[in-house]
């Protein structure tokens, strides 16, 4: 077996697995932990305040605008430069047809699969350099998320590497960096992927049943 | 037979004999000329023509001379019109390239580290005299931090995949052999061709953020005069001494024109002719050694050089013993100041007052 079939066939079964299994893991423990019950006046609907803190914390609060500016652009910048990349990049429309859900989609044009790519590029270029510097993030961050930030960085350099698409060598290593980073993102800080909904749908609750916009 | 007749027979064979050669002339002239009236010139006395009907009237060696001296042809099935098939002003490049750039600029780069370490292992880390005295200056804002570390990384990228296709051919390839190094070398101009542009935008942004303390000022050729970077005591300077503004400046022109060369490549249908991209690619090429060169320099003296330099661009303050040393004109006129605060550390210039905890 060569390296590519190995990255492209045992290694992806095991890492997607490890992803799946381990992010329903981590959610399933969320869910169970519940929470205690709310015993202020209700004076309006959680549910809706829930829904709504989904959305509202898309941006920052008026007060914080100035401050957050910085990390808000580098931030949106990051993700939404990658999900364009991961969903709408056709080497990688080709890959999900072919392994996971069967069926494709419309793809974006070079050029833009190029640009998404800069823009993901400096964003979290961006975002590593606010956290190595400012003393704030210098205090609260971790070895969690310094590795997050590398192993993230690395999966996308190697896939740039990889671009031309004339080396099987390239493409495999592209995979192996995808799956490490797979294996790892249930464990770690990556997991707000997912747990962003619960945290703003729990803020969301508890301010909207208090009447209060989250 | 009498005598007379015998007499009589071979002048009719003569006879015969000569029509019949002249005949055999006249054809092989004909066939020479290529004319039955025997009009044309000789092919052999055509202006130093060599004789031949490769392509009507013109001989191979027309047609090859014509063909390597870049001569256009109307190519049946192209697009575009006439097509140059051989340009030889390539073979210059190519020549220019694998020689006197690749030679020099990797020499520029071996002699410039080499500098940086006997400078090291001779004057060792340059220190602050007595120690610091713990009171801060604020030195560099956090865009200006942020937009120099952005540009530092992309540098980084950008000098490491650069370095990798210019010499990787003369280092790499021989180690790893070369269906490694075709893999290597794909993956470098990727990421070279994909960072590029993100470091033009860096570079504009940089410079303009860096610009207004790097203008000369009255002053500067004197810290040059008292021996710059090599002299044993601390010559005065403003926020930048003279070899900070230089390093500015090259970053100003050799910056962008790295920078424009390096778009002309990414983008290679913008230029009109195959000679515009050699050049651009030889001025990318020369501007890039350059900066490599003295990078090391600057990333020397940044980090491990100079005592105190590096929390300047990662914490924002320098100590203000470092600063009355190495820039002792600008400490004066910050403390003077004393407008940015630096949060969490005691301001130099006012009177001690630990923050409350």
């Amino acid at each position: 077996m060569t390296f590519l079939e190995i990255t492209e066939g045992p290694l992806w079964v095991l890492a997607s697995s490890v992803f799946v299994l381990g992010a329903l893991w981590r959610i399933i423990g969320i869910i169970r932990f519940g929470r205690k019950p709310d015993i202020s006046i209700p004076r309006a609907s959680a549910l809706m305040g829930a829904i709504k803190g989904q959305f509202l914390h898309f941006v920052p609060h008026g007060g914080f605008s100035f401050r957050t500016r910085y990390h808000l652009v580098a931030g949106y910048m990051f993700h939404l430069g990658l999900f364009a990349l991961l969903i709408y990049a056709a080497p990688h429309v080709l890959f999900l047809k072919e392994n996971v859900v069967g069926f494709d989609w419309v793809t974006m044009p070079r050029w833009g699969f190029i640009l998404s790519a800069e823009i993901a590029f400096a964003g979290l270029i961006l975002l590593w350099i606010r956290r190595i510097s400012d003393p704030v993030m210098i205090q609260i961050s971790d070895a969690d998320d310094h590795i997050a930030s590398w192993l993230t960085f690395l999966a996308m350099l190697t896939g740039c590497l990889a671009l031309d698409e004339s080396h099987d060598s390239l493409r495999a290593l592209h995979m192996l960096s995808v799956e490490i980073w797979l294996i790892y993102f249930p464990f770690s800080r990556l997991m707000h992927a997912v747990t962003f909904v619960f945290s703003r749908g729990y803020t969301g609750a508890f301010f909207g049943r208090r009447g209060v916009v989250p | 037979m009498n005598k007379s007749m015998k007499k009589r027979l071979p002048f009719k064979r003569l006879t015969v004999m000569a029509c019949f050669m002249m005949l055999f002339v006249w054809v092989f002239a004909a066939g020479m000329t290529g004319s039955f009236d025997l009009k044309s010139q000789a092919y052999a006395q055509t202006s130093g023509n060599v004789p031949g009907k490769t392509l009507g009237n013109q001989s191979d060696s027309d047609f090859w001379r014509q063909l390597r001296r870049g001569q256009p042809f109307d190519l049946s099935g192209t697009p575009g019109g006439m097509q140059v098939l051989i340009q030889t002003p390539g073979e210059e490049w190519r020549s220019l390239r694998n020689g006197p750039l690749s030679y020099w600029g990797g020499l520029l780069i071996l002699v410039s580290l080499v500098f940086v370490i006997v400078f090291f292992l001779v004057h060792g880390r340059i220190k602050m005299t007595g120690g610091r005295t713990g009171r801060a200056v604020p030195r560099f804002s956090q865009p200006e931090r942020w937009i120099h570390w952005f540009i530092a990384s992309l540098f980084i990228l950008l000098g490491f995949s650069g370095l990798f296709v210019m010499f990787g051919r003369y280092v790499i390839s021989p180690i790893i052999g070369k269906d490694a190094w075709s893999a290597v070398a794909s993956a470098s101009m990727q990421a070279h061709n994909l960072l590029g542009p993100l470091f033009i935008v860096a570079l504009v942004i940089m410079l303009g953020v860096y610009l207004k303390d790097n203008i000369w000022q009255k002053g500067d050729l004197t810290w040059v005069m008292q021996g710059g970077f090599f002299s044993k005591g601390h010559p005065p300077s403003w926020k930048y001494n003279l070899g900070e503004k230089f390093w500015y400046w090259l970053l100003f022109f050799a910056g962008l024109a790295v920078s424009g060369s390096g778009l002309l490549l990414d983008f290679p249908w913008l230029a009109e002719r195959v000679q515009q991209l050699q050049l651009a690619h030889l001025i990318h090429g020369g501007s890039a050694v350059i900066l490599i060169a003295v990078s090391l320099v600057h990333i020397y003296l940044g980090t491990i050089g100079v005592e105190g330099a590096l929390e300047g661009m990662t914490q924002g303050y320098v100590d203000e013993k470092w600063a009355q040393e190495h820039h002792g004109w600008w400490a004066e006129e910050a403390m003077a100041e004393g407008e940015d605060v630096v949060e969490g550390a005691v301001q130099a210039g006012q009177p001690d007052n630990m923050p409350a905890e």
